[in-house]
């Protein structure tokens, strides 16, 4: 399924954020979005899960026209999403914020117990696979940044989307953190899950990454392979501000 | 399961208590005075737990409870007067006319976060207060309703103590759907966005649906404690059922006792609503009661905004277990991590 | 010419709404907060305008030199000491109930102070009335709407011509801005809900000229106010005008066949279409989306 955007734009008031932005991410891969700050990557973001609707153009996942649909209707979708300033429910446990992801079906399948036996189980798996386990019972806002970032990760992994879209994962975490979430994504990925990720850290993104979109002005200057990226006069040009 | 013994502990405990306090109270009553007390203070009850489905839920405050309320028990005595209805059949009809009505309300109140949601529910009390004293064709203004008592014949203390049953009932049966609802997916959901709802959107819950599915659920308690009301005193003036009070009563009771809580709201109902009763007693009417309400609800809000029992019993636990409060575990935790960390990137 | 008169009744009303609403929006700019006490403070400053003429004798205008220097610290302490204590995550709700007890605590005290009795100040000019294209309008009527005109022409001046005004602006749009140019924000915001509280003081004073007022006055005029706010789209000042002015006229001209209890529910018919059908309201207001 691929996630794509055709002539995309968003202004706020005279201010154009996004301007007709042709992005296609290449699906099964790890795509990177990066650019000079204030080129539009995360009210790009924002219009691709539904947060801002666009003025114009559309957003595609695989079949589906998903321009202007509501935040939940795309996640349903199999698009998940972390934030920028990582989000997580304050005061839920660890357990229960990634309990939080599961969408019940219906009336009857809602007014079951949030912990029946296999999500928790479920709950727990992706706790453990992130190392987060042991603070399953700790209230999110008692978590160190680090952990909190490992936990955003873990809810949206609870709802199994097709493709995952990182704010800026590496924002504000240690070294030793970096290179675990850098080996996490490579994994996920190779277990078949698609990301799209928004970066500065350089060094991750040309560690990671197979394809790499960049942006300036809201819009996509050039995209390819990370030894093309670093090749191209145009992407230097736009962080130097030529 | 540890779990499971806390969830009886904290649950069924408090469960058997209040049922047994239900059942006993109206025998152990020394008068009908104090019978008629309790049946207010359970209406209370009833008010402030139904208001918790939303306020507790989803952090959406309303103060336009108290309209919903006596929405539905202008419509309950209207069904009898004008529609011949019995008078039980017309207190479930006007529960689910009255959640009819809450779902274009919630449609314009929900939409939009926060700030619409606080100002259609203000706006509620005072637009109903308007119609239903300007109306009097239909709903007799100023002059006020009567509606004719279910249990013709039946003396004063045998009526109360029918409806003090009746209320009970009807607490059980709300403190049981909020109960069911706190442990169930949906419940989770609603939390959620009560959390942060941005965020509960990504994650894929259609959070304009929850919010609105809960007040609806939340107005149909509401109104039928409101029709309960009106069965029992028999006698509607519009000043009295579209007050913004009522409204600030509620709140203040349900924020006293603590909003995340499933026992919450009827502890404080029970402070507030004996107080309330107890003031009118010794006071009347007067517009102290305004401003004690007006400081009470601020100080509550400024200090203690989980609630007076919750900030105690937070307090109690810090004082006996100084050494393993919540935070500390995880620092200690978090720091035991970061140094597993360093080692594995060192080696 | 029925019509005409309540076309001028109508604009002069809307320009007291008009002034009464820019209060309730400048305090949503700046803290996202709906202030509920707006108008129990409108109707305590009306109630120390009849103080001041019925204890004291002289024009109730002049206690405006009291109440709005008095009015500004009254906000400046109540955004200072109350509001930005509260925790941002549940600011939108917990400021409503702030501001929702204190006008508790005020139609109290007022009940407590003056009783219930409706109060209305005898003035030598009270009945005076002019003739204006055939219209009669009360000499009250107009100073104040002159009142709240001037006010809020010099509202507009300072925030559009002044320092403090260009602050205010900044603090409002974009408050991490502000702060990286060196506002202090904190301060700024301070100010702003004094400057708010004082158009409650000149709202107040101008109401008190012609109105009946008693302590529970106030629900009368908050549910039309917040009306307002919402139709000019929240946060937005010339919206809110707009609004009022509109809402006013409509008021006034519905009095006409349906009389002045049923007229007042436009306001409430107005706010919930505007909820259902635009909740961004219907005169920009790029703030209303999200809050």
């Amino acid at each position: 399924m691929t996630l794509k955007t055709v002539g995309l734009r968003k202004a706020f008031g005279g201010v154009v954020a996004i301007d007709g932005a042709d992005v296609e991410f290449l699906p099964g891969k790890v795509n990177a979005l990066i650019g000079p700050n204030g080129s539009g990557k995360t009210t790009f973001f924002n219009c691709v899960t539904g947060m801002i609707k666009p003025d114009l153009g559309s957003v595609v996942f695989g079949d589906r026209d998903l321009t202007g649909r509501a935040p939940h209707v795309i996640a349903r979708a199999g698009v998940g999403r972390t934030f920028q300033l990582c989000r997580t429910f304050p005061r839920m446990t660890a357990v229960e914020n990634v309990l939080a992801a599961v969408r019940p079906g219906g009336v009857v399948h809602g007014l079951r117990s949030s912990h029946r036996r296999t999500e928790t189980e479920r709950a727990h798996h992706w706790l453990t696979r992130l190392g987060i386990e042991h603070l399953a019972e700790a209230e999110a806002r008692n978590m160190s940044w680090g952990q909190q970032k490992l936990l955003e990760l873990a809810g949206v992994l609870m709802a199994e989307p097709a493709t995952i879209l990182l704010d800026e994962p590496a924002g504000g975490v240690n070294p030793a953190l970096l290179d675990r979430i850098g080996t996490l994504v490579r994994e996920l990925n190779a277990e078949g899950r698609t990301f799209v990720i928004v970066e500065h850290n350089m060094d991750l993104v040309m560690s990671i990454s197979d394809h790499i979109v960049v942006f300036d002005r809201g819009r996509p200057i050039a995209a390819g392979p990370p030894a093309e990226i670093r090749a191209d006069e145009r992407v230097l040009g736009a962080y130097l501000g030529v | 399961m540890p779990n499971a013994s806390k969830s009886l502990l904290s649950y069924g405990l408090p469960a058997l208590v209040l049922i047994v306090a239900i059942a006993l109270f109206p025998s152990l009553a020394p008068n009908p005075y104090i019978l008629s007390s309790g049946v207010i203070v359970l209406n209370w009850a009833v008010l402030a737990t139904a208001w918790n489905f939303v306020g507790g839920f989803t952090g959406y405050i309303s103060l336009g409870h108290g309209a919903l309320a006596g929405l539905g028990g202008y419509a309950t005595g209207l069904l009898i007067t004008k529609a011949d209805l019995p008078s039980f059949g017309a207190l479930i009809v006007a529960a689910v006319l009255v959640a009819a009505l809450a779902v274009p309300i919630g449609y314009a109140a929900l939409r939009v976060r926060g700030a619409s949601f606080v100002i259609v529910s203000i706006a509620l009390v005072l637009i109903l207060l308007l119609v239903f004293q300007s109306w009097s064709s239909v709903t007799g203004g100023s002059r006020g309703l009567v509606v004719p008592r279910p249990f013709p014949g039946m003396l004063r203390p045998d009526h109360h103590r029918a409806f003090f049953f009746l209320y009970g009932g009807l607490l059980l049966l709300a403190l049981a759907t909020w109960w069911l609802l706190d442990r169930s997916r949906f419940g989770m959901g609603l939390k959620a966005i009560r959390e942060d709802e941005d965020k509960a959107e990504s994650l894929g819950t259609p959070t304009f649906a929850y919010k609105l599915t809960v007040f609806v659920v939340s107005a149909a308690f509401t109104a039928l404690a409101g029709g309960l009301y009106a069965l029992w005193f028999g006698d509607l003036d519009p000043v009295f059922q579209f007050s913004v009070l009522t409204g600030s009563y509620i709140v203040l009771m349900a924020l006293l006792g603590g909003v995340r809580n499933l026992y919450g709201p009827v502890l404080g109902a029970i402070v507030v609503g004996v107080a309330l009763e107890y003031f009118k007693v010794e006071f009347g009417n007067s517009p102290l009661h305004l401003v004690t309400t007006g400081l009470l609800l601020g100080l509550v809000v400024m200090f203690m905004p989980d609630g007076v029992i919750p900030s105690l019993t937070a307090l109690v636990k810090r004082l006996r277990n100084r050494e393993d409060s919540s935070i500390r575990e995880v620092t200690a935790a978090d720091l035991a991590e970061q140094r597993r960390e360093r080692e594995a990137a060192k080696s | 010419m029925l019509v005409f008169q309540s076309v001028i009744l109508g604009l002069l009303l809307g320009g007291l709404y008009a002034l009464l609403a820019a209060g309730l929006t400048l305090y949503f700019g700046i803290m996202r907060v709906v202030m509920i006490a707006h108008s129990a403070f409108l109707i305590l400053a009306a109630y120390l305008a009849w103080w001041t003429n019925d204890r004291l004798g002289i024009d109730p205008l002049l206690s405006l030199v009291v109440t709005v220097p008095l009015f500004f610290g009254a906000g400046v302490l109540l955004q200072r000491g109350l509001l930005s204590r509260l925790r941002p995550a549940t600011l939108t709700m917990m400021s409503v109930l702030i501001t929702f007890a204190i006008a508790l605590m005020i139609e109290g005290l007022l009940g407590y102070a003056f009783s219930g009795t409706q109060r209305r100040i005898q003035l030598g000019y009270g009945t005076a009335s002019f003739d204006l294209f055939g219209a009669r309008v009360a000499v009250v009527k107009l100073i104040a709407f002159a009142l709240a005109a001037v006010s809020l022409a010099a509202l507009y001046t300072l925030m559009k011509r002044t320092q403090f005004g260009w602050a205010l602006r900044a603090t409002i749009q974009h408050r991490d801005a502000a702060r990286l140019v060196g506002i202090d924000t904190e301060r700024t915001a301070g100010y702003g809900f004094g400057l708010g509280l004082a158009t409650a003081a000149v709202g107040g004073t101008a109401l008190s000229l012609d109105t009946t007022i008693y302590p529970s006055l106030h629900w009368h005029w908050i549910g039309p106010l917040m009306a307002i706010i919402v139709v000019g789209g929240l946060g937005s000042v010339p919206g809110a005008a707009a609004a009022a002015l509109l809402l006013g006229l409509a008021q006034s001209l519905l009095q006409i066949p349906m009389g002045a209890t049923w007229a007042q529910t436009v306001f409430y018919v107005a706010l919930f279409a505007t909820l259902a059908v635009r909740p961004q309201g219907f005169f920009g207001g790029r703030l209303a989306q999200r809050f």
